[in-house]
């Protein structure tokens, strides 16, 4: 075989080298690509922001307690014209609708026998319905420490900055402080409901 | 430190590198033909840089884009920002088990502050519910069931443990991220730069906690119900294929505010603060009321904390 024709095995085809420095020009590509996409995991703390918020801490405020029933007050509306009746007993003709559910205590251990409008604390000093936190806290008095420090009860605003926080009777009834239960929001679908086009009710799902 | 001349020729480089990339891009979508076309192939979005590469006119750049994206869209005015960290604050959450009523107020406050998908939904937070009486032997967190339904709450006999993402200290999620597309802030948010992920979910399969979801589908956020008021790493809208989860609500907490699930809570069950600061509320119950952390044999070190108040 002493022809001048190509090896087949050394052959190659038209365009051989294009090829070639296409694919390497890739690789190069591809290799650099990665390198310059993989971070470190670890955050870069020294970065600069674009901004950096700080708002001052401040005393939060404290909401009013909701408005009283109308029905009710005031409650000298009723009351001047009765004789009050210091004696401890169960309620027949009037507030027998109301739910009593606060330990032993009757009427008189909070309302004031002799000034209707004002709650009395236990060293018989007056305090207006608004302030009912501090007769409150005179019985509860771990949760008035975690109510100071933002632990017990609801605040709401800023965690840094303006918040309000709610006295006791904005959250319980003080005749039956247990919270009362509500009606939840629904449930989440399962998820056989839930397709990438979108939820499937049940029955659909079954059909 | 470069020169100021130096900084420039660097900037110019960079732009004309950056124009060279798009032109050929826009060839390579000429030549594939209109369909690709058609679809409006967002090539500012496609060599845009992992966040924390980013220069300050660089985010500038992507926060104008995406507001004005998102306001076209909504037909409304939406900002979108990236407001960072605060000095010296890092974050914790509590949350008051024995208050907690399983109202589940919380989840949908969560859905409409952060522009989670309605359909197909996605919701950060899940409840799950337990029996009292099984928790006495400790609880097994297979046994929690989410999806009760009861006329109202609490049922008898049963507790409630709302989960999310526990924005651990030592988080299994980060690590695995091929894409560097996940991480813990300085301020301990575990945030997630939408555009850098591949949805490859290795981080849902190493969180213990299953906080992280995935849009299998594209999510649909009504124009009437999105949150105009959005973080680049938060709540903004998120596309198919990536990974989302709760982020302390970056966009409020970073301005101060408290998460949008705290102010929904009727029983006032949950708390937030700085942990770094101690007169914080968080600290206070740290300090003075009996707390756990989920799977803490796993030593992720969770910074939300559940207590007895």
């Amino acid at each position: 075989m002493a022809s001048n024709s190509p090896d087949p095995e050394d052959y190659r085809p038209p365009g051989y080298q294009l090829v070639t420095w296409v694919i390497l020009g890739l690789a190069v590509v591809v290799v650099f690509g990665l390198t310059s996409i993989r971070t470190d995991h670890q955050p870069d703390t020294s970065r600069d922001y674009p901004s950096r918020p700080q708002l001052p801490d401040v005393e939060p405020v404290l909401l009013p307690p909701p408005p009283m029933d109308d029905e009710y007050f005031p409650c000298s509306d009723c009351h001047e014209d009765e004789p009050p009746n210091p004696i401890e007993r169960e309620l027949e003709d009037e507030h027998d609708e109301m739910d009593f559910e606060h330990g032993t205590l009757w009427c008189l251990d909070c309302h004031d026998l002799n000034d209707r409008e004002k709650l009395h604390l236990a060293d018989d000093a007056l305090v207006e319905f608004e302030d009912s936190w501090q007769l409150c806290t005179q019985c509860h008095g771990k949760k008035l420490a975690d109510w100071r420090a933002g632990v017990h009860g609801k605040r709401t605003g800023h965690w840094r900055g303006p918040k309000e926080y709610r006295a006791c009777v904005s959250c319980h009834n003080p005749h039956s402080p247990p919270f009362k239960p509500l009606a939840p929001e629904p449930p989440p679908l399962r998820p056989e409901n839930i397709t990438p086009n979108g939820n499937v009710r049940l029955e659909a799902a079954h059909e | 430190m470069s020169s100021p001349k130096q900084q420039e020729e660097r900037e110019v480089r960079g732009a004309s590198r950056r124009e060279f990339l798009k032109t050929a891009a826009t060839g390579a979508a000429a030549v594939m033909g209109a369909p690709g076309a058609a679809q409006a192939f967002d090539f500012e979005s496609f060599l845009q840089k992992n966040f924390r590469q980013m220069s300050d006119e660089e985010i500038d750049e992507v926060l104008d884009r995406l507001s004005r994206k998102y306001s076209k869209k909504y037909g409304k005015d939406v900002t979108v920002d990236a407001v960072g960290p605060m000095d010296d604050v890092v974050y914790g959450y509590g949350l008051d088990i024995s208050r907690c009523i399983g109202c589940r107020r919380c989840v949908y406050a969560c859905v409409e502050e952060n522009n989670q998908s309605r359909d197909p939904e996605i919701q950060w937070i899940r409840v799950l519910e337990f029996e009292r009486e099984a928790a006495t032997r400790g609880i097994d967190m297979e046994d929690g069931n989410p999806y009760y339904d009861h006329e109202t709450v609490p049922a008898e006999d049963k507790f409630y443990l709302p989960m999310a993402c526990m924005h651990c200290e030592d988080s299994p999620c980060t690590n695995v991220c091929p894409t560097g597309a996940t991480w813990s802030d300085p301020d301990g948010i575990v945030v997630i730069d939408y555009d850098w992920c591949i949805g490859c979910r290795y981080c849902m399969a190493a969180c213990p906690y299953g906080a992280r979801k995935f849009n299998w589908g594209e999510p649909n956020v009504s124009a009437e119900d999105i949150n105009p008021d959005m973080h680049l790493l938060g709540n903004r809208p998120r596309s198919r294929g990536v990974v989302e989860k709760c982020s302390f609500c970056i966009q409020r907490v970073r301005k101060g505010r408290y998460p949008a699930c705290l102010e929904a809570c009727p029983v006032g069950a949950r708390k937030f603060g700085n942990l770094l600061d101690p007169d914080s509320e968080i600290r206070y119950l740290l300090k003075h009321k009996r707390t756990f952390v989920l799977k803490s044999e796993l030593k992720t070190n969770p910074k939300f904390f559940y207590f007895y108040g």
